[in-house]
C-alpha cells in the first residue's frame, strides 16, 4: 500500500485517508469513511483462499450499512504463492459483492509471490515496487487500475512445467524454504518444525 | 467414525438452523459416531493476526491461547470436518472465516507442488474430509453458492483434503449420514 501511495501522491494533491480494518475498535469510523469517499481501495493478503476473517466481518457491516451507490471500489489481493489462480475465486466474489451493494467495481489487482518480501534485500523487490508505484500513479490520473498492468501482475496464472520443476529443484536444495528455516532457527524452533501437537496417540 | 461439526451460524434468533444441526449431530451419535460439536458464536476465538508464530516460533501452535485449541485437537483427530453456515454477504459467515484462518497451524509453512500448483506441505499424516452445509440468503442467488463452493474446493487442496459434499439447508440428514458413513 505504501508503494501504491508513493505513486499516487506524486501525481495528485487530492486528499486520501488510510484505515486499518484490523483495528476493530474503529469500525464506525471506517464505515463512516465510506460515506465520505468517492473511491475506496481495499488491500488484503489472501488468507486460506479468500479474504481474512476480519475483512469478511467488515463486509458484513457494509451490507448492514451500505455507503453511497456512487462509490467506486477496487481491491488489491496479495498472496505468498506465485500463481494468481489462488486469488481468482475471491476476486470473483469481490466483484459480486460490490455489485450487490450497488456500487461500482473498479477491479481486483492480484499479486502473487510476495511471501517473505520483508526479508528480501531491497534490490529484489525493485520491480514490484515500480509496479505498485505505477499502479498508484495511474490511479491518480485516471481513477482506475491500469488494465495492462493488471494483466501483468496476474502472471503467472499457473506455473509452467519448467516453473514447477524449478520449485521442486529449489525444494531439493533447500532454497525455497530458506526464508522459513532462517526464521525457525532465529526463534530456536528449527528442531521442532515438524511438531504435531494435537495428534492423539491412536492417530499416530 | 469421528467427525467435527462446526456451527458457524452467527444469528442466535435463527434457532431453526441450530435445531437442524443439532438433529444431525444426534443422529450421527446414534449411529455410534464420535462427534465433536462446536457452536462458534458462543466460543472465544480471536482473529488470526498473521504473525506466523505458529510456523516459526511454536510450530503447530497458535499464539492465541483460546477455544481454538480444542477445535484444532478435534479436527486433526477426525475423519470428517463439516462446516455449517448461513451465507452472509454472499459468503460464509465471518465466524467460519475466522476459524478457517486459524487452521493455518495445522499445515506446514514449507512449499510443495500439489496438483500442479504451489501449496503448503502437510503437518499431520491425515486430514479430515470436508463437508459444507450452506443456507442461501434471501438476497442471494446460486452464484453465491457456486463461488463459495469453489473457494472451499481450493481450501480443501491446501488442507490436503477433499470437499466431499456441499448441501443446502434445510439439510437432508440422510444424505449427510450416507456420505459420511461410506468412508
Amino acid at each position: 500500500m505504501d508503494w501504491f501511495l508513493v505513486g499516487y501522491t506524486a501525481r495528485t494533491p487530492d486528499p486520501w485517508e488510510l484505515y486499518y480494518l484490523a483495528d476493530l475498535n474503529r469500525r464506525e469510523r471506517q464505515l463512516d469513511a465510506l460515506n465520505k469517499a468517492t473511491h475506496v481501495i481495499m488491500i488484503f493478503p489472501l488468507y486460506t483462499d479468500s479474504m481474512p476473517g476480519i475483512v469478511k466481518q467488515f463486509f458484513e457491516q457494509m451490507i448492514l450499512r451500505p455507503g453511497r451507490s456512487s462509490l467506486k471500489v477496487g481491491f488489491i489481493v496479495q498472496s505468498g504463492f506465485p500463481e494468481s489462480i489462488h486469488s481468482e475465486y475471491v476476486a470473483r466474489y469481490l466483484e459480486k459483492f460490490v455489485g450487490r451493494l450497488g456500487m461500482q467495481y473498479l477491479g481486483t489487482v492480484i499479486k502473487g509471490g510476495v511471501e517473505g518480501i520483508q526479508a528480501r534485500p531491497p534490490f529484489m523487490s525493485k520491480a514490484l515496487y515500480r509496479k505498485f508505484n505505477r499502479l498508484g500513479a495511474h490511479f491518480a490520473d485516471h481513477q482506475s487500475f491500469e488494465p495492462e498492468l493488471l494483466r501483468q501482475m496476474r502472471r503467472p496464472r499457473r506455473l509452467s512445467p519448467m516453473g514447477r520443476g524449478m520449485i521442486v529443484f529449489f525444494n531439493y536444495i533447500g532454497l525455497t524454504n530458506f526464508y522459513w528455516n532462517s526464521r525457525l532457527k532465529k526463534h530456536d524452533a528449527y528442531s521442532s518444525r515438524f511438531d504435531q501437537p494435537y495428534l492423539s496417540s491412536e492417530r499416530k | 467414525m469421528t467427525a467435527t461439526l462446526i456451527n458457524a451460524n452467527p444469528f442466535p434468533e435463527d434457532y431453526e438452523f441450530d435445531q437442524a444441526l443439532g438433529q444431525l449431530r444426534d443422529e450421527m451419535i446414534r449411529r455410534s459416531d464420535s462427534v465433536s460439536f462446536f457452536l462458534l458464536r458462543e466460543m472465544k476465538i480471536r482473529y488470526c493476526v498473521g504473525c506466523w508464530d505458529c510456523w516459526w516460533k511454536t510450530p503447530g501452535r497458535c499464539r492465541h491461547r483460546d477455544d481454538m485449541e480444542e477445535v484444532h485437537r478435534a479436527i486433526v483427530n477426525s475423519r470428517w470436518l463439516i462446516f455449517a453456515t448461513p451465507l452472509v454477504a454472499g459468503f460464509v459467515s465471518s465466524l467460519l472465516k475466522k476459524l478457517n484462518d486459524r487452521m493455518i497451524p495445522l499445515i506446514h509453512p514449507y512449499m510443495d507442488i500439489i496438483q500442479g500448483e504451489c501449496h503448503h506441505l502437510r503437518r499431520y499424516p491425515h486430514y479430515p474430509y470436508l463437508g459444507l452445509i450452506l443456507r442461501e440468503e434471501e438476497e442471494g442467488d446460486s452464484e453465491d453458492m457456486d463461488i463459495t463452493a469453489q473457494i472451499y474446493r481450493r481450501f480443501a487442496i491446501n488442507f490436503h483434503s477433499q470437499l466431499r459434499f456441499v448441501h443446502t439447508h434445510p439439510v437432508n440428514r440422510k444424505e449427510v449420514l450416507r456420505a459420511t458413513g461410506n468412508i
